[in-house]
């Protein structure tokens, strides 16, 4: 699937802009941002819902132009899943393969099947009232892919689910696309969720593709401050290019970024709480590591680990420690060395 | 001071709480009681206890059926004025609904899908009728339909007849549909407004045509507002007097009419009485029998 130039304006509001993107067949994309970045707007288009101001939009190497939804090759899981309250478990997900004109055996036979992979055989003839909110996902998913769609468009699907049950459908979810080997399109706000489903992520914001990406590669190299701070916990730190892959940072001191090049710019190095480290104000440190000296002044507990907030060369730093035995622990206010390996360390725009 | 909780303060605290729902919905009992239960008990007292004597006077006596009775017996000419008059009451009503929803659903589609502002210009509009008295728009009719009027003149110019429209059935429907149409728009408008469009999407998304999610999706969810309007104007339309004493003749009369008769012409209160009995059940039995349709097919 491509979208190539595609755009949206509502009124004064440009809802996605200029969006290229291509989607492979059979992975599982992820589409992230912020509330109101133009996610739903983006998979609306691509099911058909609303046409673009301008742009293409192809699947399966069709354009699909002003192809109303019913005469496109994707289904779409609605994040309140949009289940037919008239209508029974089974008479849902037979929806589109009635509308279809599939016969009236081959109907039953593919519901059943479809229910069976999710686990809902049992309750075929409940209205979708009669079930929690985990079931209608479940069923909702299931009226799609009985279909079997080149694309399955989710949007937020498991928005409305309590977190146990949301991990639980992640899996399920994740585990089924994989033995379906349908294309997945997954809308989401949720970093984590993005993380661990996908095999791409697209990151949005105000309508514009940042960065698109495996997984690994947005966390570890974000090439945008937005991406760097919008997934996961990161130190954006303003610095000042001291040439031959050195950069000075608050009151001066020079720390090593691999990638630099000349002097008096500046740049945003981007830096994972996580990939710091500490140790005594002393202590040996590995070989070409950056050092600096400072002083801790807050400690949070997380249960798995330690966030220290540690005030050195006039920049405040994020520190995560993981929780392991023997870990020594630093009190508020003890002076402290934070170091890194220079690769740990990425060049952002802003 | 408080005290903690018991079973028993428990439970006084919600005979206590029951005690003020009664209260304030006392007015609306009374009220109900006043001019609905007793008017009724009286009617049906008259229907079955009363006699007409020779001056038109009623008098008591045991209970008898003779007024019901009197309902299925041809009259003096033989025929059966009765139950014609029924039957024609019966089906012009329904045939005043159906157009009306007809014209009705439409139309409240229509309004239930513009933008919020449009949609209440287009509300004030489908209302703005009653601002001016019943009766005056029905006498308006008359003009449209009478025989100078610009309906007369239409048909006659295009070579149809001559004759007017007023007096006949077709007035009184026309006058009925228009008197009653806000009443099937606005359950309906109601009804259309508050559906989940996103259920309709679902349905294009798995492969209905426009046509077909509207059958399968949008007409059976609406149904709340079909009974509600169909109820709305069936009812008054099945007992309709203004519009059919207006705007139809004397071959045109309808149960409402007939039934006043009985009262200030024929002095016939057992009957009249019995009648409006009757009249009453066809509507609390149409009522009952939408309503349990209805809400087996949601
Ligand atoms: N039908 C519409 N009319 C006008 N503006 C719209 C319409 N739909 C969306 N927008 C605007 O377009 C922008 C993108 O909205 P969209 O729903 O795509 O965001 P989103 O990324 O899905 O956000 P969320 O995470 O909150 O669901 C928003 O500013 C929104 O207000
Ligand atoms: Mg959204």
């Amino acid at each position: 699937m491509v979208l190539s130039g595609v755009t949206k304006r509502f009124g004064d509001v440009t809802a996605v802009d200029g969006m290229n993107l291509e989607i492979r067949d059979g992975e599982f994309f992820s589409l992230l941002g912020p509330s109101g970045c133009g996610k739903t707007t983006t998979l609306r288009m691509i099911a058909g819902f609303e046409y673009p101001t301008e742009g293409s939009v192809r699947i399966q190497g069709r354009e699909m132009g002003l192809e109303p939804p019913n005469r496109r090759p994707v289904n779409t899981v609605f994040q309140s899943y949009a289940l037919f309250p008239h209508m029974t478990v089974a008479e849902n997900v037979g929806f589109g393969l009635k509308m279809r004109g599939v016969g009236r055996s081959e109907i039953a036979e593919r519901v059943a099947r479809a229910l069976d992979q999710v686990q809902l055989a049992h309750r075929s003839d409940a209205r979708p009232s009669q079930l929690s909110g985990g079931q209608q996902q479940r069923v909702a998913l299931a009226r799609a892919l009985v279909n079997e769609p080149a694309v399955l468009l989710l949007d937020e699907p498991l928005g409305a689910l309590d977190l146990k049950l949301r991990q639980a459908m992640q899996v399920e979810l994740k585990e089924l696309q994989e033995r379906v080997g349908i294309t997945f399109v997954y809308v989401t706000h949720d970093q984590e969720e993005a993380l661990t489903m996908s095999d791409r992520i697209g990151v949005m914001n105000e309508g514009r593709l940042l960065q698109v990406g495996e997984p690994e590669a947005i966390y570890e190299r974000p090439t945008s401050r937005f991406v760097a701070d919008f997934i996961g916990h990161i130190n954006l730190v303003t610095a000042e290019c001291a040439g031959s892959g050195m950069v000075r940072i608050g009151d001066g001191a020079e720390v090593a970024v691999p990638g630099v090049q000349g002097a008096g710019g500046k740049v945003t190095i981007a830096l994972r709480p996580e990939r710091l480290h500490l140790t005594a104000p002393d202590a040996d440190i590995p070989a070409g590591a950056n050092r600096l000296r400072g002083v801790v002044r807050r400690r949070v507990y997380h249960g798995d680990g330690f966030t220290y907030e540690v005030a050195v060369a006039g920049t405040v730093l994020e520190v995560r420690t993981e929780n392991t035995p023997g870990l020594v622990r630093y009190e508020a206010g003890s002076d402290i060395c934070v170091y890194w390996d220079p690769s740990a360390a990425n060049l952002v725009e802003d | 001071m408080a005290a903690p909780v018991t079973p028993e303060l428990e439970a006084a605290a919600e005979r206590a709480q029951a005690r003020r729902g009664l209260l304030v919905s006392l007015p609306a009992y009374a009220y109900l009681v006043v001019f609905f239960a007793i008017p009724l008990v009286i009617v049906f007292v008259v229907s079955v206890f009363g006699r007409r004597n020779p001056r038109g006077a009623t008098v008591y006596g045991p209970p008898t059926l003779d007024a019901y009775r009197k309902i299925f017996e041809p009259g003096p000419d033989g025929s059966y004025l009765v139950l014609e008059i029924v039957w024609r009451s019966l089906w012009l009503s329904v045939v005043t609904t159906i157009v009306c929803l007809l014209l009705a659903y439409p139309l409240a589609y229509y309004i239930a899908t513009r933008t919020p502002r449009v949609r209440n210009a287009l509300l004030v509009l489908v209302m703005i009728p009653f601002w001016s008295n019943f009766l005056v728009r029905t006498y308006a009719w008359r003009v449209l339909l009478g025989r100078s009027g610009p309906v007369t003149a239409v048909t006659s110019a295009l070579g149809l007849t001559d004759t007017p429209m007023i007096f006949t059935v077709n007035a009184v429907l026309i006058g009925l549909v228009y008197g009653f149409l806000p009443f099937m728009v606005l359950p309906l408008y109601a009804a259309i407004e508050r559906m989940d469009w996103s259920l309709v999407e679902a349905a294009r998304d798995l492969y209905a045509s426009g046509w077909q999610a509207f059958r399968k999706i949008t007409w059976p969810l609406s149904r709340p507002g079909v009974i509600a309007g169909s109820i709305l104007v069936f009812i008054p339309a099945f007992g309709a007097y203004v519009t059919p004493e207006i705007l139809g003749g004397s071959k045109t009369t309808l149960l409402g009419s007939y039934i006043v008769r009985q009262f200030l012409q024929a002095r016939d209160a057992p009957f009249g009485s019995a009648l409006s009995f009757v009249l009453m059940s066809v509507m609390l039995g149409a009522t009952i029998v939408y309503f349990r349709t209805g809400a087996r097919n949601l």
